[in-house]
């Protein structure tokens, strides 16, 4: 019953958020619209796949934000030299890939707190992004980059909302058809019981933290391509929104639980949320309020499941 | 108790059961895994609400809604699966939230007081344990002691203790029967729950019997002949606990060397050949887990070597091991074992999920059809591989975790304390399947506490003694007495025998 409750409610929430914007501004469910919130997701639920495969196995990344950038301003700076796009796509997917490296090293090797390493990492790539383009913008990238984020597949479906299609299934494989999935579900439940199942505890640790980071370099370049510019501010705050979608599709804090599913939904939540918000001309500033007490009411029902299951055991 | 009723998700685990527990009495509860006892206990301790029947206290009908509750009427339980805070110190965890105060106000806890309290309660119940210990660094059987002190010096009129021996030794379980015969003297009436039937007898006062959520039977101890008892909770006839093996003994699998690790175990030698199951003995910590844990590759080791089909195989962590068709069956299920939250599938099939791979590929079907053969085999109840494991009773969990091995097809299987918790009839499955391990070339070396399960099951005895190993015996020739005096010889004797 609990069980059912948790995998329905992201669910109805969002219907009942659509349902409650649209009454009150019917532009909402524009074309138009709805191909930009589809746009304006895209990137948060390109990295939040990412951060869904980490948090199940027990961890947690708050430098995706950071690392999105860096990865853009690598790519863009890549392409400003006179590199064709696709070697700027491909440039911050490895930018993104080697800070995952180093967070899931860090983690997995000298057992810090995913935490504490990934907080420190945070700061750490944003500098680098920062005094790598001394603070400004990278300019004079091609046109033809801006097909990444602005264009069409079939004449419709925006393009990054086909990468965010690709990102999802390949994601929903990897964790329930392949070996690596269960490790991740292992690891997150009882780290020391994969251990002992024989499980390379690290190795996956630190597999689950590069997927992350290339996810986020491919966001990284997909924000680029949006602004047509490298910027090493973008990405402020998205750690945020990202934990919060997976919290809200019901991946759980301490590991061992979550799905791709539960995270779309949870990021078409945040991403509807802000849209809304947008048309009915609420400020940015109140968004973060609203983002902020949305993740406590996630992580509280979360908690307040838990603890009934607990008692029931 | 009265005609409590109860269900899980729509599956009735208790169906009316009653119980009465007399003040000064010991009241045995036994049945096979998943019977219901643990649940049936839950209840009186205020875990779970009962969906019917009432709970009385001195004939006064009382309505716990949480163990708190329960506690400040004076019944206090000792769990299953062990509740302890695992940073805090031994003090602490007994006295928990029943701190002695200073400053009242300032809520400051008077630490001295705290760990002078603890430790005359340890000493009290004749348990050697340092009151200012980590929990966490402790072995199980110390944990469990801490545990059996924190309830007993809560309890005023009732104590329930989930088979509270699952990790003593007989020497430690001694200490817990003076205990108990104590707490009985001061009028408190105990519930206690085991699957070893032997030592009930050794407490007992009355006994019932339950089975699938029913009593069966109700009694005074003594009524029933062990046979009758296992009749009872099986609901069939049970021959041969320990069914006959038809092994042929083949070339040495594992050969250890010379294994040494400071302050845990120094100079270990021995083999296990294919088709032989071989038996370790000794008091809890001799440094039998801390042995088998290091070959395994799971803990480190300073010195000697291990052999593996004889060629020289130091496993530098249990990843290796596996892959070198070593299995460990872990003396902690909660802390090295289960994944709590993953279905019984998942978990049997962790050790190996590659067996259900193909070409990257998981095949589910496979991993159901896996599940379900190991769930059969061993008896897993219930049957259902898609349940959370962590929502099984403790037997039960067992099960699955030797079915992980038995799944990952090693050919060197390390059991530590292989039936902790499980009842007869399973423990009659886990046997048969022992045998068939050794029958089919594998090599077993088995850990265990329980006297009677080694004499029956190994054909040598190793018994160790403060990380040594003293003693092999023929299993067919020795004794439970003779096995216990190697275990035991006082520290004077060993030197007056060395000089
Ligand atoms: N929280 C729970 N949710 C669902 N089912 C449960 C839960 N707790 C127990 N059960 C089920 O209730 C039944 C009885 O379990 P219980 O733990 O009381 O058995 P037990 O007699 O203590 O067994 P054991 O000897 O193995 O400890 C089992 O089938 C178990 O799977
Ligand atoms: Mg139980």
């Amino acid at each position: 019953m609990s069980d059912w409750l948790k995998r329905f409610l992201p669910f109805a929430s969002l219907v009942v958020l659509c349902v409650l914007i649209a009454a009150a501004e019917p532009k909402f469910l524009s074309a138009g619209n709805l191909a930009g919130v589809a746009r304006q997701t895209a990137v948060i639920t390109i990295i939040a796949m990412g951060m869904t495969v980490v948090m199940i196995s027990g961890g947690i990344d708050l430098s995706v934000g950071s690392e999105m950038a860096l990865a853009g301003v690598a790519g863009a700076l890549l392409m400003a030299a006179g590199a064709p796009p696709w070697v700027g796509v491909l440039g911050a997917l490895a930018a993104g890939a080697a800070c995952g490296l180093a967070n899931g090293a860090a983690v997995a090797a000298l057992r810090i707190p995913p935490f504490i390493v990934t907080l420190g990492a945070m700061g750490i790539y944003r500098g680098v992004a920062l005094l790598a383009t001394d603070g400004k913008a990278v300019v004079g990238l091609p046109q033809s980059f801006g097909w990444l984020a602005e264009g069409e597949v079939l004449g419709f479906v925006p393009v990054p909302l086909v990468f965010v299609v690709l990102v999802a299934l390949l994601t929903h494989f990897l964790l329930s058809g392949t070996r690596a999935g269960r490790y991740c579900y292992a690891v997150g439940s009882n780290v020391e019981a994969a251990r002992y199942a024989g499980v390379r505890v690290s190795r996956y640790q630190i597999m689950f933290y590069v997927f992350l980071g290339a996810l986020a370099g491919l966001a990284g370049a997909i924000e680029s391509a949006r602004l047509v510019t490298g910027q090493p501010t973008a990405g402020e705050g998205y750690e945020l929104r990202v934990i919060a979608a997976v919290v809200i599709g019901g991946g759980s804090l301490s590991g061992g639980q979550g799905s791709v599913l539960g995270t779309v939904v949870g990021a078409l939540i945040m991403g509807v949320l802000s849209n809304g918000a947008n048309l009915l001309g609420i400020s940015s500033f109140t968004q973060q309020i609203v983002i902020g007490a949305v993740i406590v009411l996630a992580v509280t029902f979360d908690e307040f499941q838990r603890r009934r299951l607990e008692t029931l055991s | 108790m009265r005609g409590i009723t109860k269900s899980f998700a729509g599956n009735s685990v208790l169906a009316g059961v009653s119980l009465r527990a007399a003040a000064g009495e010991v009241h045995a509860l036994v049945g096979e895994n998943g019977a219901g006892k643990s649940t049936l206990m839950k209840v009186l301790a205020g875990v779970h609400r009962p969906e019917g029947g009432e709970i009385l206290i001195e004939g006064r009908p009382v309505h716990f809604t949480s163990p708190a509750d329960a506690l400040a009427h004076g019944v206090a339980m000792i769990y299953q699966e062990l509740s302890l805070a695992p940073h805090l110190t031994v003090a602490e965890n007994i006295f928990l939230g029943r701190e002695p105060l200073r400053f009242r106000p300032l809520g400051v806890v008077a630490k001295r007081e705290l760990n002078e309290r603890a430790g005359r309660l340890l000493e009290d119940y004749g348990f050697r344990i340092d009151p200012r210990a980590v929990v966490g660094r402790l072995s199980a059987a110390a944990r469990q002691l801490v545990e059996i002190a924190r309830a007993t010096a809560e309890a005023r009129r009732v104590v329930v203790m989930d088979e509270p021996t699952s990790s003593l030794t007989a020497h430690e379980a001694e200490d817990l029967f003076r205990l108990i015969r104590d707490l009985k003297g001061r009028g408190l009436a105990v519930v206690y729950i085991s699957h070893r039937l032997e030592e009930l007898g050794e407490v007992a006062d009355r006994l019932t019997v339950l089975r699938d959520g029913r009593e069966v039977y109700e009694g005074a101890w003594g009524e029933l002949s062990q046979g009758e008892i296992i009749r009872h909770m099986a609901g069939r006839e049970l021959k041969d606990i320990f069914p006959p093996r038809a092994a042929q003994r083949g070339a040495a699998l594992l050969r250890v060397e010379g294994l040494t690790r400071k302050g845990k175990f120094e100079d270990v030698t021995f083999e296990a050949r294919a088709g032989e199951v071989v038996g370790l003995a000794g008091l809890a910590g001799a440094g039998r887990t801390e042995l088998v844990e290091a070959v395994f590759g799971a803990q480190p080791f300073d010195g000697g070597a291990v052999y593996l089909n004889g060629a020289k195989f130091n496993a530098p962590d249990p990843a290796r091991a596996v892959g070198r068709g070593l299995g460990l069956l872990t003396e902690d299920r909660k802390r090295t074992g289960l994944c709590p939250d993953q279905t019984l599938a998942r978990n049997l099939t962790l050790a190996n999920v590659g067996a259900l791979v193909k070409r990257w590929v998981l095949s589910r079907g496979r991993e159901r059809e896996a599940a379900r053969e190991y769930v059969e085999r061993l008896r897993v109840r219930p049957p259902d591989p898609e349940r959370v494991a962590g929502r099984l009773s403790g037997g039960n969990q067992q099960k699955v975790l030797l079915g992980r091995w038995l799944f990952a097809g090693s050919r060197v299987f390390l059991l530590d304390e292989p039936t902790r918790g499980v009842d007869v009839a399973a423990r009659a499955e886990i046997y048969r399947a022992v045998n068939r391990l050794a029958e089919g070339g594998v090599a077993v070396v088995m850990v265990s506490s329980d006297l009677p399960e080694l004499l029956g099951m190994a054909d040598r005895i190793l018994v160790m003694r403060r990380g040594r190993l003293v003693a092999e015996l023929d299993a067919k020739r020795t004794t439970q007495e003779e096995v216990l005096t190697y275990a035991t010889l006082e520290e004077e004797f060993e030197i007056r025998n060395d000089e």
